[in-house]
């Protein structure tokens, strides 16, 4: 048995379902995050764990004991909101020190405590400080702080970073990993955005309509995605539409018999002649110039350029199709719009699903 | 250069003046020896104020109204401010009902209010009629729009749903997180909606006098009865009581721009609340 078991979670609202059937295995100490579109039930999940809102279906096991039932202010969840929500009628010091005085902690435990809480965030100097004299990062991280003070048995984050600017959130997100880290604290993370569940999680569960879609670690989720809808959500993809044409040798026809494709008959496996299926390739597995490969090379032509820092996304044009390429940004002068251009990608780039499923069968299922 | 205009003055201060003559009349009838043969006032003095400080009764209605007002601003705040959290809280979709139910003092005359007040509690198993306590429930019902409206717009403007969340996952109980977290936050709107309600309730005359008439005599009943056989007494008595309703006036401002200070959001809202005034 994990440290943390969701058993056949359901939540309804009226007529929608928010939640179906959900199960998941946490174990101590890891860092697992939900990730999906807004919508998709993962913060109804997070708020059953917190007690929030009453599961109309299944069991929370926490440590072998069940919590289902028992009511948000015993359950020694840390939480941390969207909206910081730390209580303006207070300083920093006093709302990390709140839940601590609620535990009837004594006065000097409380004052160490609470010193050391806000050196661990780097706001040491702005303990007297009330919420509204803070910036939205700092806030975010007295609100960590406060949730830590309680030594909670399962740190709770809702969207923690959705409301701030992009330089402070991934400065902050090492930060909650390091800390996270640091304590060895168990923690569920809730996030719409998948850079974001990559980049800190050890483990990344992605729903979808109140289900889950798969779960894996960051890499299996990028890598071996198992359904389009991962393929496709998490991270930018290329799809070709096909029709396989020759299963022994992973030939694929698409765009009308116009563009064949070469992939591996691994990753054509379980599907017969003539059936229809759609081929993924990931943008930087796609290669422009005369470098590339030999399985699939063809002749593209450059209609648009987008900077996206180190790397520089190329928009070309295959047989009435758009394919992304990423290239390195120092590359980029090479290239001219509405020029031919040389493209290619390996067969064992490509990922082949049918409706629904992947096929690939080296791919880890869980 | 800016073209002068005069309209918007106009229209300022013919509006002033509507406001502010009878006030200023009032206090300068409360000062003058005399004030009926000619323009201004023959002279000034404090006669009237001192004959209405020296009456035996000012003492007493002044105390009877403070006693009322106080209980009722205590019994409103008891009753409206828990009720209104929960509401917010957990029966989100009842709000309507009870924002509707805020504005129904608004629509019921007083005097059809004390009447049937009356009719219902005069008998068995009551027996309420002509007490004070039951013109203190009275008042509540009365004044409820003045106390509910600050603090459902204090309540709107904190987001109780997450600081009672907040709270909750630090292990607070209910009682906690409301005397703690919640009044804290909500107090500006419950300061305000208590002003309003005391100085609505010590100018307040026609529900006391249907309600327990002269067996329990309010400041206002005084001021009536002195109208009748001096009016530069009852100008005196005026004076005190407007006296009382703008000292509440300026606390209920000065509380509002010191706490938009403090805090942007919930400032705001207090102003506004005395702004929809």
């Amino acid at each position: 048995m994990s440290y943390l078991d969701l058993i056949h979670l359901r939540k309804a609202f009226d007529e929608t379902v928010a939640v179906k059937d959900f199960n998941l295995q946490v174990e101590k100490g890891e860092f697992v995050s939900l990730l999906g579109p807004s919508g998709c039930g993962k913060t109804t999940t997070l708020r059953m764990i917190a007690g929030f809102e009453i599961p109309d279906n299944g069991s929370i096991v926490l440590s072998g004991e069940e919590i289902t039932s028992i009511p948000s202010n015993q359950r020694g969840m840390g939480m941390v909101f969207q909206s910081y929500a730390l209580f303006p009628n207070m300083t920093a010091w006093s709302n990390i020190a709140f839940g601590l005085r609620v535990h009837r902690v004594s006065t000097a435990e409380i004052k160490r405590r609470v010193n050391e809480l806000l050196d661990l965030v780097g706001l040491s100097d702005d303990g007297h400080k009330f919420a509204s004299e803070l910036s939205g990062g700092q806030q975010q991280r007295v609100a960590l702080a406060r949730a830590l003070a309680i030594e909670p048995r399962v740190l709770l984050l809702d969207e923690p970073l959705s409301a701030l600017d992009a330089v402070v959130r991934v400065a902050l997100r090492n930060e909650i990993r390091r800390i996270q880290s640091a304590l060895g604290i168990t923690t569920i993370y809730v996030t719409h955005d998948q850079e974001e569940a990559l980049s800190i999680s050890d483990r990344v569960v992605v729903m979808r309509q109140a289900e889950i879609e798969q779960e894996g670690t960051p890499e299996e989720i990028y890598i071996q995605p198992q359904t389009p809808f991962v393929a496709t959500f998490v991270g930018t993809i290329n799809q070709f539409e096909g029709i396989l044409k020759d299963s022994e040798r992973g030939l694929v026809s698409c765009c009308g018999g116009e563009l064949e494709l070469s992939i591996t008959p691994d990753a054509a496996a379980g599907l017969s002649k003539g059936e229809a299926l759609t081929v993924f390739v990931r943008p930087e597995e796609v290669l422009v110039g005369d470098a590339g490969s030999q399985d699939n090379s063809f002749q593209a032509v450059l209609r648009s350029v987008t900077l996206l820092g180190p790397v520089t996304r190329l928009n070309l044009e295959l047989q009435g199709q758009t394919v992304y390429a990423d290239i390195r940004t120092i590359d980029r002068h090479r290239y001219v719009l509405d020029k031919s251009v040389q493209m290619s990608f390996r067969r064992d780039s490509c990922r082949c699903m049918r409706e629904g499923e992947a096929l690939n069968e080296n791919s880890a299922h869980h | 250069m800016k073209k002068r205009t005069f309209g918007p003055g106009i229209f300022i201060g013919g509006f002033l003046l509507y406001m502010l003559i009878p006030i200023v009349a009032t206090y300068m009838f409360s000062v003058a020896t005399r004030w009926d043969r000619t323009i201004l006032p023959e002279g000034l003095t404090f006669e009237w104020y001192k004959t209405a400080f020296a009456d035996r009764w000012f003492l007493i209605v002044f105390k009877h109204s403070l006693v009322i007002s106080l209980s009722t601003v205590i019994a409103s705040m008891v009753i409206i401010v828990p009720t209104a959290y929960w509401v917010h809280l957990r029966v989100p979709e009842a709000r309507p009902i009870l924002d509707f139910i805020s504005t129904l003092p608004f629509a019921i005359p007083g005097v059809v209010l004390a009447l049937g007040l009356i009719r219902l509690y005069a008998r068995p198993p009551w027996m309420l009629a002509r007490t004070p306590a039951m013109l203190v429930a009275a008042y509540v019902i009365f004044t409820m729009p003045f106390m509910y409206r600050p603090v459902v717009n204090s309540l709107k403007a904190v987001n109780i749903k997450v600081l009672t969340e907040a709270a909750q996952s630090l292990g607070s109980s209910w009682i906690r997180t409301l005397g703690q977290v919640i009044l804290p936050n909500i107090m500006p709107g419950i300061i305000s909606g208590g002003l309003l309600v005391f100085a609505t309730i010590f100018g307040e005359f026609t529900i006391a006098t249907f309600l327990v008439g002269a067996r329990f005599k309010t400041f206002p009943m005084q001021l009536v009865y002195y109208t009748r056989r001096d009016g530069r007494i009852a100008s005196a008595y005026s004076v005190i009581s407007f006296s009382i309703a703008w000292v509440s006036s300026l606390v209920i401002l000065w509380i509002a721009t010191s706490w938009a200070k403090r805090s942007s959001s919930g400032g705001s809202v207090v102003g506004k609340d005395i702004s929809s005034r």
